[in-house]
């Protein structure tokens, strides 16, 4: 599928306009944005209402921090992206708003390996992580990928992986060092 | 990198290091910039995962909710706790730090010489939901109080209290102990709950006035953290 991608410096400029509290400046951005976020949360919370409250939130903490964003220090849309994905993760881990108490019952929630492995498969060939990702065994591809795209931690991939959690926990240690060294 | 500073880098991007561990982490980004910019690398090399979602076109209401919450009153008119102006990242943390400091020293000077210290049993720094700075500090003591030092400025919509929230275990779910109405109620009695205990869940929400009508957290979130007993 063909992803619109848009440019790096439209996000930041519509951010630093939205820093001086330009209001079209954000629908602009959610109309940019709102649609690859929401994406972005429905593989993490796996819930529609909830997914589109993580964008909600994300665009008004974007209102309100837009002071914060420094054009120098890397693009726009990372910010933006890594903003939903704390939302997203502190929503999932947040017992008192959700069933997700339960490991199992958050590893039925949907087909997360799926989801996790079709990320991967979607990646360019020519992308460096994809290439590194594609060096590794495949348990702790699918364990990184399961932790990264679906949110799980260390219990619920092993839950979800049907395998014990000591030998999770070494598949995602060896696995981030060594695709860092690829990367690198 | 060593390989075990290589892991804890995997892990902070995966979102796999708890409460303590990621706040840690997070104060050493802040005055490490090597660690930040090995850190921000792999983040961008694994965004391009993110961008492989299905984008899925936002409901109308998302965006008159985003307006909603836009229109509510300005920091002029809101209550706000002025303890200090938004600083910068670091100075924060260093701020926090020397905070921390300084408490636990004076109630480490006072229990050498009297005895009677009145010393915190757990610290909790709780954290923005957004970026995960630091944005209060709870010091839970014996006797069910809770002592709230904010970190940043809250804005509360006219009509709405900050709640303050603990979870003793899953089973007791979130209890209540106190709201924050105006800027002198910084000390708070909690009700009468087991001692707090290590990785002890604190948060604070944003709750209609005067608390939370169904005695549960239904508002968002603006802070939260875990707590760890202070090391003297």
């Amino acid at each position: 599928m063909l992803l619109l991608m848009p440019d790096a410096p439209d996000t930041n400029a519509l951010l630093i306009r939205i820093a001086q509290g330009d209001k079209p400046a954000l629908a602009d951005l959610f109309a940019l944005e709102s649609a690859r976020l929401i994406g972005i949360a429905l593989r993490i919370v796996r819930r529609r209402d909830l997914a589109e409250e993580v964008v909600q939130e994300t665009f008004v903490a974007a209102w309100r921090k837009a002071d914060q964003f420094d054009p120098a220090q890397g693009h726009g849309r990372a910010w933006l992206t890594t903003i939903a994905r704390n939302r997203a993760l502190n929503l999932l881990r947040d017992g008192s708003r959700m069933e997700y108490h339960d490991a199992d019952v958050l590893a039925d929630m949907g087909d997360r390996l799926g989801d996790a492995m079709a990320a991967f498969e979607s990646l360019a060939d020519r992308d460096a992580l994809k290439h590194c990702l594609n060096l590794l065994d495949e348990p702790r591809r699918r364990a990184i990928l399961l932790c990264y795209v679906t949110g799980l931690n260390h219990g619920e991939a092993a839950a979800t992986m049907n395998a014990p959690l000591g030998t999770v926990k070494a598949w995602i240690r060896r696995g981030t060092i060594a695709l860092q060294e690829c990367l690198s | 990198m060593t390989p075990d500073q290589l892991a804890e880098i995997g892990d902070y991007v995966l979102d796999l290091l708890d409460g303590p561990e990621r706040a840690a982490f997070e104060a050493r980004l802040a005055s490490d910039p090597a660690l930040a910019a090995a850190v921000s690398r792999v983040q961008q090399q694994f965004q391009a995962l993110d961008d492989t979602a299905t984008p899925q076109p936002a409901s109308p209401a998302v965006w008159q909710s985003i307006e909603r919450a836009l229109d509510a009153p300005p920091l002029a008119t809101a209550t706000v706790i002025p303890l200090r102006r938004r600083l910068p990242q670091a100075a924060w943390l260093g701020l926090m730090a020397a905070s921390v400091a300084v408490a636990l020293g004076v109630g480490y000077f006072t229990g050498a010489s009297t005895g009677t210290a009145r010393q915190p049993l757990m610290v909790a720094v709780l954290l923005n939901e957004s970026d995960n700075g630091p944005g209060a500090i709870v010091e839970a003591y014996a006797d069910d109080t809770v002592r709230l030092l904010p970190l940043e400025n809250f804005v509360v919509p006219e009509g709405q209290v900050m709640q303050v929230w603990t979870l003793p275990d899953a089973d007791t779910g979130p209890v209540s102990l106190g709201t924050l109405t105006d800027r002198g109620a910084m000390t708070l009695a909690g009700p009468d709950l087991p001692l707090p205990a290590t990785g002890q869940l604190y948060e604070i929400t944003l709750e209609p006035a005067p608390g939370s009508p169904t005695g549960r957290p239904t508002g968002p979130i603006l802070v939260k953290g875990f707590a760890k007993p202070p090391a003297i």
